[in-house]
């Protein structure tokens, strides 16, 4: 469990984070979307216990950044923007050295290595130096030293970045799975498509949160959902505007060409009385689907307002905060 | 400090420097040389009689080997003047590991993935300064061991005694280890703030200067060798370079700091 309350982050006269609050819980895929230097390795770094916040609070499973910062960083694992494996020593040699880093030894420590290898299907590389791997094994190497003490925690920095789409397939799916098992996991992404299929629910920040709420409520960016029934007939939708008003549910409805685009508050439960109100109407129904908003274009709207409005100092103009402050 | 830790960054460290060639070369090169030269000349001495004009351009240092025929004081004179320069061993190779292994880090950014784990910055420091200075010393004490025994051997055993001096047992026992820790904390200092191995060695060289300075000093002094005072006073001022360093290295490796000037 994940609770942040107000923080905070200067670099010098830099405001990188700012009144940032939100909660992940057990078992909860947290997605963090923002562009280049919105501040979301600022904030995972001060949540895995990396650098101290200028301001504020967190908890991370109870325990409170700053004088429990060890113990945070030793129940996190962590997947940074770069792989930073050590090119030197094998894939094997890697992982058991980060191992030893959370503290476990001997057979623990050999089973670890092995089962992880497996799980990102790369043991038939275990013994090769890392300096001959392609991006994406890198990644895969990554992804298991992340979780190799089994962590209570992930923070997850573009996962599947440099990823074939069977790789990247997988990984969702293995993420999917730690959810399951109750870890909390913070997903930063550019990918919308990943952060849509993979989070329950999506941060998406400039400096600081801008919007939270699950991938559906986002789309619809708290406009009522539109419904666009198609019709095929002799009667045109404007014949059926009448009986819809008298429908308590629906928020508002007009004709587009054959189809007619129905306001409803919540759609999955409204949806069906619509449709057999407008069958016994006489509509010849050809089709029904919800219309909203893709995650893009609610994303570019959000950063877009944010980006014009003024924030305490601009970290665009710092190198300090492009991804890596 | 938890020394299972410090283990562990040890032994990657040291994996690290094994499977580098261009690394282990840096490490065994300079040693040999060091060595070879002045034993080289010891045994041109030994199987050539000597020339009365050039050995009167030593003639002043030979009265520091009294008691002992000319031919081998002139091999004595060599083998102790040349000794001073294997302090330039500790001095050049842990910098040269020290700058590779931090440089390294920066550009490989391996740095953020150690700092996320439980460890701490001063058990990656004392990993990273042992397994840069242990090559180091152990290659000068191997090699100042073999120096003593080859040139006894191949010249005269008293040439063996000359070597194994006071002066220098104290010198390998004290002033190499101390000269390697400051050369391993000044590269790791100024690799901080630059991103390529050879401009950080180049900017960290300025240590070496002080010790060839010794050594020329001393030559051109009338002192075939340092006195036991000099060692000693050499061992004051190194260990107040290390302070100094080390003020400096724990504010450029800070936690935070490593993470966003060194990534």
């Amino acid at each position: 469990m994940i609770l942040v309350d107000g923080l905070h982050k200067r670099f010098g006269r830099v405001e990188a984070v700012y009144g940032m609050s939100f909660a992940v819980g057990d078992g909860e895929i947290f997605g963090l979307l923002g562009p280049n230097g919105a501040g979301k390795t600022t904030t995972v770094r001060m949540l895995a216990g990396l650098i101290a916040p200028t301001d504020g609070s967190a908890t991370v499973n109870g325990h409170s950044l700053g004088e429990g910062s060890q113990r945070i960083r030793g129940l996190s694992g962590i997947l940074t923007e770069s792989p930073g494996l050590h090119d030197k020593l094998t894939a094997r040699q890697n992982l058991a050295y980060y191992g030893r880093l959370y503290g476990l030894r001997g057979a623990p420590l050999a089973a670890a290595v092995e089962r992880y290898l497996g799980v990102v299907g790369m043991s038939e590389h275990a013994d090769r130096r890392v300096s001959g791997f392609s991006k994406g094994m890198r990644q895969k190497i990554a992804i298991a030293r992340a979780l190799l003490h089994e962590p209570e925690v992930i923070y997850l920095d573009e996962p599947t970045s440099g990823l074939d789409p069977s790789a990247a397939k997988t990984v969702r799916d293995f993420v999917a799975t730690l959810r399951e098992l109750g870890r909390s996991i913070v997903v930063c992404t550019h990918n919308l498509d990943e952060a849509e299929r993979l989070c329950d629910r999506i941060g998406i920040m400039r400096g600081t949160l801008l919007r939270v709420d699950t991938p559906a409520a986002l789309r619809r960016h708290g406009r009522a959902a539109t419904v666009r029934v198609e019709l095929n007939g002799a009667r045109g939708p404007s014949s059926f505007l009448d009986g819809l008003a008298s429908l308590p549910f629906v928020q508002g409805a007009q004709p587009r060409d054959t189809a007619m685009l129905v306001e409803l508050a919540d759609p999955a439960l409204e949806t069906p009385d619509l449709v057999a109100h407008l069958v016994a109407a006489g509509a010849r129904i050809t089709g029904v689907r919800e219309e909203a908003a893709t995650l893009e274009e609610v994303y570019l709207e959000l950063v877009g307002e944010a980006g014009e409005r003024d924030r305490p100092t601009s970290a665009a103009s710092d190198p300090a905060t492009e991804e890596a402050p | 400090m938890r020394p299972g830790y410090v283990a562990a960054v040890f032994v990657k460290e040291w994996r690290d420097i094994v499977s580098n060639r261009l690394l282990l070369g840096a490490v065994i090169f300079p040693a040999l040389v060091f060595a070879a030269i002045p034993t080289g000349l010891v045994a041109f001495i030994q199987v050539n009689d000597l020339d009365p004009q050039q050995l009167g351009t030593i003639r002043d240092y030979l009265n520091d080997f009294p008691n002992v025929p000319e031919k081998l004081a002139a091999q004595g004179f060599i083998i102790t003047n040349f000794m001073a320069y294997f302090l330039l061993i500790p001095a050049m190779v842990p910098m040269a590991i020290a700058t590779q292994s931090v440089i390294g880090e920066k550009v490989a950014r391996s740095l953020e993935p150690q700092l996320a784990t439980p460890l701490e910055v001063s058990e990656l420091l004392t990993g990273k300064t042992l397994a840069a200075a242990l090559p180091a010393i152990t290659a000068t004490w191997l090699v100042y061991v073999g120096y003593g025994l080859i040139n006894g051997a191949i010249a005269d055993p008293r040439l063996t005694r000359f070597v194994f001096s006071d002066v220098w047992l104290v010198a390998m026992g004290t002033l190499v280890p101390l000269i390697c820790l400051f050369s391993v904390l000044l590269g790791i200092v100024v690799s901080s703030r630059v991103n390529d191995p050879r401009t950080a060695q180049q900017i960290g060289g300025f240590v070496v200067i002080p010790i060839i300075a010794v050594a020329v000093a001393q030559f051109f002094g009338g002192e075939p060798t340092f006195t036991l005072t000099q060692v000693w006073i050499g061992n004051l001022l190194v260990a107040a370079l290390i302070g100094v360093a080390l003020a400096i290295g724990s504010w450029a490796f800070d936690r935070e700091t490593i993470l966003t000037r060194l990534g």
